[in-house]
């Protein structure tokens, strides 16, 4: 298994979901949809890339290019507001948009609630709104909840950009719908994680044998997604089954035991995808105390550094990191972007990386894992 | 006799529970799939492991619940605790050089250490300032989940010594060695409950704060080593989590809140105070562990399980109430 | 002339610029009852606990049994022998009778010949022994304080007190929240500690009690001891006069 830059559109089965005609992912460079479409976006695409160009030679040299030059004699202040601030995940988000802000020139706030929680986040967020930044990115912790506070941020001339989780159904600029109003969702194309983990897990256990999803529960848009393409990919292998879900809460005691209760029951389980830390760490240890470290084959989401360990010790087969690096950097670059009066797309979908035990020690591989 | 059968019939409604549950799954394995749910040994051991996290927080709070209070605090405590002693484990052997068993010794008691900050200041809060309970572990809720995450960075703490895992996964004939820990921590609590006078004015306590003070008790100090209690259990569970997952975190204990609760609940006690047992709280621990770990086990659709922990909870509460109704309605005999 | 078990001279207590007591003089013999009458405020509270070491007197002396005293706590005063038994919230109505007599002082036995635990036996049969003392007579020794009538519960109270040696009881209201045939069991129970050689101090809004059982009258009106009476030397209407002032 190589990295995911080895991808092809056609190995991920794209491009299949029409639901999203002018996905861009960024490095693969993935994009559907009609000719004229394409047309537009491949316009969209060069004009934008060119600006991440220009930010990246920006901070090679210290020069500003045009672009950034017509916002010189203003700087803007660009807020993100994580889904939570004490997790890898967003932390790693936040250095890659302080990077993106070194960059560029421009200023970045970083607040955000202690916890993904609604009550608390909308809070902080109308604090940072009565800053006045140029623009808002925000991981908003629910699609409907966050919909009305953010409006007051777009009444207010603010810009606003949807990272890693979206409002309204995460497609923007339409024209229709009361939630279309950001202008960029930027995420990792969490459909294509799950069918990510499906490929590499069918692999490892051979084709075939029973598998199940160990979720977190139903309603986040990002496990669902990965559920999703998951199950979608799997329906690709013929010899496969795929088992109840099971939803943990978030609670490894809980995924634990409810691998060992499936164990119990089914005992040829072949493998299990974990769509997040929690429940991919959890189901490792039931895997263990059933006695069937490396029978029951794990997909783990998400790689913050102890996965290093876990993918040697064989008690994850494959890991699938994210880039959230990436999703902050090319969050605020698109805010600043439309700020500085250039077309965005308005989806933009960053990559993974499949970590396995044979390439976690390849420097180009470890730089993925998430840094507090 | 027939209000006295009927109130030990009461008393004993979370075993009664736990039988009736055992029998549905027996049946119900037995039939849909042809297999034994409980004389597999396997099954036991899940359940027996499942349980233990929430069943020592539930143990702690017990003591709290029956003198009237309530402890928000202790999923945090438990998380603080993981990430301390993974942390302490790890310079012990990465700074002092200690050798893994030692280094796992000092962290579980690193673990076990820390707590007493977050029970000292609980029960500082609501025994000398008079701070609702509610009120003031909610603040050290807040507290104990801050410095836990800014102890951990925002990441998982790993482990990397042989013998943290296997006191986390290790067995003694063929018995989980979490689940004898959890049987040692029962007896000392049951013991402290009931044969001490710790024990008996905590409940006490529970009944009539005046009655405690006008008998003398030292009701600060009562309330002190009540609320340290319940940290300390959950510091226990806290070091044992990371053990069992050889890596500490600070969100470890977050989702046993409400189950660790409700065990004590099931198990008889009242959010009133005054009243509960530990044998209660150990049958409702399994009560919420048979009920979630059966479920899967028989393959029913998992929202299912939700409900029944609801209805679980629900009939307990009004067992509990029409007990009461009983004795108050015995004044005169 | 026997030497009085207690001796309140001259006591004055100020809260502010309130005169909640002032120049307040009582005694109180063994085996004697002396009821404490008085409108609300008139300082009868204030006058029990500086005597049950709630409050220290600003002037003025307290003498047990001839020494004068000043406690630091009620646990002090009850120490040296002076009980309060209020009218309710006394007991910790989820324990039994033997474990309310012996709260805060539980005894112990050892398990095994090295455990320490709680000598429930003992505590039982000292439970039965005193509400036989009292004349009650109940025979569930496990059941909790709830599931008994008010005056059962009123009775606890007192043997409480008297199981630990109470020279002097202090009662407050004692039938205020009874019915009338329990409210004559209390009386009775009165007069039975009285027989014991206890001395009592009453507090009670109900003449009728008042003069069934006490040997003195002492009234008091807005922090002054507005006279002292034998009952067979007065009249309910004159005791009322005392309390209402002209």
């Amino acid at each position: 298994m190589r990295t995911w830059e080895g991808w092809r559109p056609a190995d991920v089965g794209w491009p299949a979901p029409k639901r999203r005609p002018n996905m861009d992912v960024i490095g693969t460079f993935v994009a559907v949809g009609s000719d004229k479409e394409w047309e537009e976006y491949m316009i969209q695409r060069r004009s934008f890339l060119g600006l991440m160009g220009a930010a990246g030679a920006a901070a090679g040299t210290g020069l500003l290019t045009t672009q950034a030059a017509l916002a010189q004699d203003k700087k803007f202040t660009i807020a993100l507001v994580p889904g939570l601030t004490t997790d890898a995940f967003y932390i790693t988000m936040h250095r890659g948009a302080q990077a993106a802000a070194d960059a560029l020139g421009q200023d970045l706030l970083f607040q955000g609630a202690s916890e993904w929680n609604v009550t608390l986040q909308v809070p902080v967020l109308d604090a940072v709104i009565a800053r006045n930044p140029a623009a808002i990115l925000i991981a908003p912790t629910d699609k409907v909840q966050l919909v009305e506070p953010l409006k007051k941020a777009h009444a207010a001339g603010i810009t606003v950009v949807c990272v890693d989780t979206f409002i309204g159904t995460g497609v923007f600029q339409t024209g229709s719908g009361d939630a279309d109003f950001p202008i960029s969702y930027v995420a990792s194309d969490n459909v294509l994680g799950g069918v990510m983990a499906a490929r590499a897990l069918a692999k490892s256990i051979g084709e075939k044998g029973k598998v199940y999803v160990s979720n977190v529960k139903p309603g986040i848009s990002t496990t669902d997604q990965r559920e999703e393409g998951f199950k979608k990919e799997m329906a690709n292998h013929p010899n496969i089954e795929i088992l109840e879900t099971q939803f943990n809460d978030d609670d490894a005691n809980k995924a634990a035991a409810q691998v060992q209760a499936v164990i119990g029951r089914v005992p040829d389980l072949a493998g299990v995808f974990g769509a997040n830390l929690f429940s991919a760490s959890g189901t490792a240890n039931g895997v263990k105390q059933a006695g069937k470290q490396g029978v029951v084959k794990i997909a783990a989401f998400d790689a913050p550094q102890s996965v290093v360990q876990e993918l040697k010790d064989g008690t994850f087969e494959i890991v699938i990191a994210q880039h959230p690096a990436e999703i902050g950097y090319f969050g605020f670059v698109s805010a600043f972007a439309h700020l500085t009066g250039n077309p965005v797309p308005t989806l933009i979908g960053t990559g993974f990386t499949v970590m396995t035990k044979d390439n976690i020690d390849d420097p180009d591989i470890a730089k993925y894992l998430y840094t507090g | 006799m027939g209000p006295g059968v009927l109130s030990r019939i009461a008393d004993l409604r979370a075993w009664i529970f736990l039988v009736l549950l055992l029998i549905f799954f027996e049946t119900w394995a037995n039939v849909a799939y042809g297999v034994t749910f409980i004389g597999n040994t396997y099954n036991l051991q899940s359940i027996g492991i499942f349980a233990t996290a929430p069943l020592l927080l539930a143990l702690g709070q017990t003591f709290v619940i029956i003198s009237a209070g309530i402890d928000l605090s202790v999923g945090f405590t438990m998380g603080l605790a993981a990430v301390v002693s993974a942390h302490v484990a790890n310079l012990g052997m990465s700074h002092f050089g200690l050798n893994p068993l030692l280094a796992m010794l000092l962290g579980l008691l690193s673990g076990i250490a820390v707590a007493f900050i977050p029970g000292l200041v609980n029960g500082w809060l609501i025994a000398r300032l008079r701070v609702p309970p509610f009120i003031g572990t909610l603040g050290m809720y807040g507290i104990a989940r801050g410095a836990a995450f800014l102890i951990a960075g925002g990441m998982t703490v790993p482990v990397s010594n042989e013998w943290f895992a296997y006191i986390g996964n290790g067995r003694i004939y063929g018995v989980p060695i979490l689940v004898i820990i959890a049987v040692v921590v029962i007896f000392l609590m049951h013991y402290l409950l009931s044969q001490t006078k710790f024990g008996q004015h905590t409940y006490a306590l529970g009944a009539s704060r005046v009655a405690a003070v006008r008998s003398g008790i030292n009701v600060g100090g009562l309330t002190m080593r009540i609320y340290l209690l319940a940290a300390v259990c959950a510091g226990l569970a806290g070091a044992l989590y990371s053990a069992r997952f050889t890596a500490g975190a600070a969100q470890a204990g977050e989702p046993l809140l409400l189950s660790s609760i409700a065990a004590v609940v099931i198990g008889g006690a009242s959010l009133f105070g005054g009243s509960g047992t530990i044998a209660g709280t150990v049958a409702g621990a399994l009560v919420i562990a048979v009920i979630e770990y059966g479920l899967v086990f028989i393959n029913v659709e998992p929202f299912w399980q939700f409900i029944a922990v609801g209805v679980v909870i629900i009939i307990s509460v009004l067992v509990d109430q029409s007990q009461r109704k009983l004795l108050g309605g015995r004044q005169d005999d | 002339m026997t030497e009085p078990l207690l001796d309140v001279r001259g006591v004055s207590k100020y809260f502010g610029g309130v005169h909640a007591l002032e120049d307040v003089s009582m005694d109180l013999h063994a085996g004697e009852v002396v009821a404490l009458a008085g409108d609300n405020g008139a300082g009868k509270s204030t006058l029990i606990k500086a005597i049950s070491g709630v409050h220290k007197v600003d002037r003025g002396d307290i003498l047990l049994e001839g020494k004068p005293v000043t406690y630091e706590s009620p646990q002090q005063a009850r120490d040296h022998g002076i009980e309060t038994i209020y009218q309710d919230l006394a007991l910790a109505d989820n324990l039994s009778i033997g474990a309310n007599i012996f709260l805060g002082r539980e005894p112990k036995r050892k398990a095994f010949g090295f455990l320490p635990v709680l000598d429930r036996g003992l505590m039982a049969d000292a439970a039965k022994e005193t509400m036989r003392r009292l004349d009650f007579h109940v025979d569930r020794l496990s059941a909790p304080v709830s599931a008994f009538s008010g005056g059962q519960r009123q009775a606890v109270a007192i043997g409480r007190a008297i199981y630990w040696n109470a020279k002097i009881l202090i009662m407050d209201e004692p039938t205020a929240a009874l019915g009338v045939p329990e409210q004559r069991k209390v009386i009775a129970l009165i007069k039975s500690l009285k027989e014991q050689g206890k001395g009592v101090i009453f507090i009670s809004h109900n003449l009728g009690d008042i003069f069934a059982v006490a040997d003195r009258i002492v009234v008091l009106r807005r922090g002054i001891k507005a006279g002292e009476r034998k009952p067979d030397e007065t009249t309910g209407d004159e005791i009322v006069r005392l309390m209402v002032g002209g």
